[in-house]
């Protein structure tokens, strides 16, 4: 939260004198400034274009138009906005709408940078918040997009305060207390140790909500056997909130039960054997909970729960360490110097200008970022095969067996039917053109 | 592997090294370069400390055979033997699409110490017989910011066969103890005369009688020699032949015609083995899958039951061979039940029916007809409808004439549908027994 807030005032600190509260207002009426005189236009050049057949290939006449401005698109607040008085004809209307588009495009313009800063503000924030609630990266990556977002706009519209080096440092201390490195770390580190708590949430919230699901899951299975059994008795039942919400939403199989009318209604008695399978498991579970002290714990995971501190500690640690981690590679990568220096490039390449510009980092960015997953390849086709499981030679030796049997089986039993058919050919001489099962039924007879 | 929050780095990443480069601004380029070096810093690491052979998944279940309908409680227990902390890990136990999670959930996320393990369970309603199998599990390592992740496949998969629902026999013995008639709606015996204790007449006697069977006191009311009659109780030996080619595989889930066959046959084997009657079952498509020989052992309904749940509906129904199988290892006298659509050529049918009756068996078939397990035709559109009555026109005809045809022969063809299939089987049993057909 901290680094979220450091990271947005810094923003707002570098954005200071360019946040005119009034532009939202303004940018959204100028928009429908625009979409007014779209329309007005449109209308006045439908309906010339429909009446002019009429009279002879001509425009309508001032009159005409006069009226139709006056009743029809005044009345109806179809002029264009900031108009006061009617345009009396077509040349009018032309003229308007030349000078008004230009101008109103012109202040959109103007407004809608400042209107994106507090747009992307807003749904930074907005995200920011949704995160805290749920815990779940598409909104930490969403506030950490957006309020980034606000400086690339800026840096569009060449905002000088928008933090940059004329030329890259190549003192690393002097890089580590810099403007730009400061705001890149904490943005950096937001979007680090957020995704960090969201691990330590994400560790600890299964086991907990598979105890919740379990709790309801019994719950819901006790009520439905409870209400069947009233049922049986003959007595009313009345379905309460809590069946409603821990068995009919959560428990798919009393759910899967009560989809198919069986549990909870009277004719519930005419499907057996829905109902005995929820009782089944009833006694199965109560068989079981009795039986195995374990088996609550075991359903639950409890012990899966790991320990707080273990993972408060490791995430510190282990977030301190990326920072270092990153920070330190991305300034040599940065920083051409280290290189040109180990490669001992000649004077015309290593005095270059280019060796100046953002682009030139690419050069040794790419290759950089693809040694990593390269060498982690390396290292998970030396390690991780170990876990494949490959069928036993008792396995394999079996299932070679059942084909083997399967094969002489099926051989016997085409060596018989070929004999048979032999014989049946040799009884019934010539086919005959007769339906096979009145042939059938002949043979019978004789 | 890169998340899909990994991939939202990398995209804020591009879109700031891109604005920094258009607006010539270091801040910019920084940050985007943050990002970058940020999303693969610890990548290597991460390769490191992920190595699963470190991590041990053990699945235990409470039995590997259970009906269909049952509930079946699942464990996983998750070790960590190395000595690495496993950051955050996600374990999936994997179980069939057509069974429910009860309780519990199949599925957990923690981290993971050295050298402590992990245990949870859940608790799954199996649903429809057959072979089947719980697992793999699935375990995905994440790093902590969640922007990588390892996933393997680290536990075999556990064998569990599910038998067919025993709902049927449960509602019979439901019923059985309504109705305080005893076993099966009141048992049946098969009655012969013999050598029982149980007095059934009086008749002339015959040279040859024991004189211990003369009854004195009617012999010299009547002036003739009578000898007393008893009643001896006798078992009949039935074989349930069930046929799985792909035909029998027609219908609802769960509600195929292959379905009610499977259920008939363990019914009938049911009612068998409480009255000390011998019943056998053969699974037969265009082969034998399994036969399992006439008998009252005790673990008999295990083995009829572990034939009925591998039971596939494939191939096509070979009859002859069917019967020929079974006549050459069963010489008793038997009574088949013919579990089958026949939709099959008649020729082979007609010649497996003659080798029955010739080695001195009976037969009934009870067929289930195809059409009674499919859609209802209220469900489909005129063309199809048409289509449909026209089939089924057909295959009444055909049935019609296969009827017949084995009626040569003594043997009944009953055309059953999903609600009498159970109603019909029982029936002919209890006729089978009262008429005493195929005494053991």
């Amino acid at each position: 939260m901290a680094a979220f807030v450091a990271m947005a005032y810094i923003v707002y600190r570098i954005m200071s004198g360019r946040w005119d509260w009034g532009i939202p207002y303004l940018f959204i009426t100028t928009v429908f400034r625009l979409l007014s005189l779209l329309v007005f236009f449109l209308a006045v050049m439908m309906v010339n274009s429909l009446a002019s057949p009429m009279i002879g290939g001509q425009t309508l006449n001032t009159l005409l138009a006069g009226l139709y401005n006056t009743l029809i698109l005044h009345s109806w607040v179809m002029e264009p906005y900031g108009l006061t008085s009617p345009l009396a004809n077509i040349e009018e209307v032309f003229a308007s709408f030349r000078g008004s588009l230009l101008m109103i495009l012109n202040t959109l313009w103007q407004q809608t940078f400042t209107f994106l800063y507090f747009l992307f503000a807003a749904v930074g924030v907005a995200l920011f918040l949704q995160s805290l609630v749920r815990m779940d990266h598409k909104f930490v990556g969403g506030a950490f997009i957006s309020i980034q977002l606000i400086l690339v706009v800026a840096a569009f519209r060449e905002v000088s305060s928008v933090p940059n080096f004329v030329q890259f440092p190549s003192d690393f201390f002097y890089f580590l207390g810099s403007n730009v490195q400061l705001l890149a770390l904490i943005s950096f580190a937001y979007l680090e140790i957020s995704y960090q708590m969201i691990y330590s949430y994400s560790v600890g919230k299964p086991v907990e909500e598979r105890e919740e699901t379990l709790k309801k899951q019994l719950l819901a299975l006790r009520m439905a056997t409870r209400k069947q059994d009233a049922i049986e008795r003959g007595e009313t039942v009345s379905s309460t909130a809590m069946s409603r919400s821990s068995g009919a939403t959560v428990f798919s199989f009393v759910r899967e039960a009560i989809e198919r009318r069986v549990v909870g209604t009277s004719e519930a008695l005419e499907n057996l054997d829905a109902v005995a399978d929820v009782r089944r498991l009833q006694n199965f579970v109560d068989e079981i909970l009795r039986n195995d002290p374990a088996a609550r714990d075991e359903l639950t995971a409890r012990a899966a729960a790991p320990s707080q501190g273990y993972v408060v500690r490791s995430t510190v640690l282990g977030s301190v360490f990326r920072l270092g981690c990153v920070v330190a590679i991305s300034f040599l990568l940065m920083n051409p110097s280290v290189f040109v220096a180990l490669l001992s490039l000649p004077p015309g390449i290593s005095d270059s200008v280019e060796l100046l510009q953002p682009e030139f980092i690419l050069l040794f960015l790419v290759p950089m970022i693809l040694l990593f997953p390269f060498v982690a390849m390396l290292i998970g086709s030396l390690v991780a095969r170990e876990g494949e499981i490959k069928p036993d030679k008792e396995e394999k030796e079996k299932l070679r067996k059942e084909k083997k049997e399967l094969k002489a089986k099926k051989r016997a039993a085409e060596k018989a039917r070929k004999e048979r058919s032999r014989i049946r050919k040799e009884v019934r001489g010539e086919a005959e053109e007769k339906d096979e099962w009145d042939r059938a039924i002949e043979q019978v007879k004789q | 592997m890169i998340t899909q929050r990994g991939f939202t780095v990398a995209f804020a990443g591009v879109l700031f090294l891109t604005s920094g480069f258009s607006f010539m601004n270091f801040y910019l380029t920084l940050l985007g370069v943050y990002l970058f070096v940020g999303l693969v810093v610890t990548l290597p690491l991460f390769a490191m400390t992920a190595n699963l052979s470190g991590i041990e998944v053990d699945r235990r279940i409470d039995k590997t055979k259970v009906f269909s309908g049952d509930f079946l409680r699942v464990r996983v227990t998750i070790r960590n033997t190395s000595r690495r902390h496993f950051d955050f890990i996600e374990v999936w136990d994997q179980y069939p699409e057509t069974w429910i999670l009860a309780i519990g959930e199949n599925f957990m996320a923690s981290r993971i110490e050295p050298g402590s393990s992990i245990v949870f369970s859940y608790i799954l309603q199996v649903r429809m017989r057959g072979r089947y199998y719980l697992g793999p599990t699935e375990v995905v390592m994440r790093d902590r910011l969640g922007l990588h992740y390892y996933k393997r496949v680290v536990k075999a998969k556990t064998e569990i066969l599910v038998y067919p629902t025993w709902k049927d026999v449960r509602r019979l013995e439901t019923i059985g103890k309504q109705r305080q008639l005893g076993l099966m709606f009141g048992a049946h015996k098969t009655k012969v005369v013999g050598m029982g204790t149980e007095f059934s007449g009086f008749r002339e006697y015959v040279p040859g009688d024991p004189f211990r069977l003369i009854d004195w006191a009617t012999t010299a009311k009547k002036g003739d020699i009578v000898v007393k009659q008893y009643e001896e109780e006798k078992n009949v030996q039935i074989i349930c032949m069930v046929d799985t080619s792909g035909s029998m595989g027609n219908g609802y889930p769960e509600s195929t015609k292959l379905e009610y066959g499977i259920r008939a046959a363990l019914l009938l084997t049911y009612m068998g083995l409480e009255r000390k009657d011998f019943v056998g079952v053969c699974i037969f498509s265009d082969l034998v899958h399994a036969y399992v020989r006439p008998s009252t052992r005790q673990n008999h309904m295990y083995e009829v039951l572990d034939a009925l749940a591998m039971a596939e509906p494939s191939g096509w129904s070979d009859y002859e061979t069917a019967v020929s199988h079974v006549t050459r290892l069963t010489k008793k006298r038997s009574l088949f039940f013919f579990l089958t659509d026949l939709e099959e050529s008649p020729a082979p049918l007609l010649s497996a029916m003659k080798a029955v009756v010739a080695n001195g068996h009976n037969a009934v078939v009870i067929s289930p007809f195809g059409p009674w397990f499919e859609a209802p035709v209220g469900q489909f559109g005129p063309v199809e409808k048409v289509l449909s009555e026209a089939v089924s026109e057909e295959l009444w005809e055909r049935r019609g004439k296969i009827s017949r045809a084995l009626a040569r022969f003594g043997i009944p063809v009953i055309n059953v549908g999903p609600e009498d299939f159970l109603p019909t089987i029982i029936r002919q049993y209890n006729m089978a027994k009262q008429r005493g057909v195929a005494l053991h």
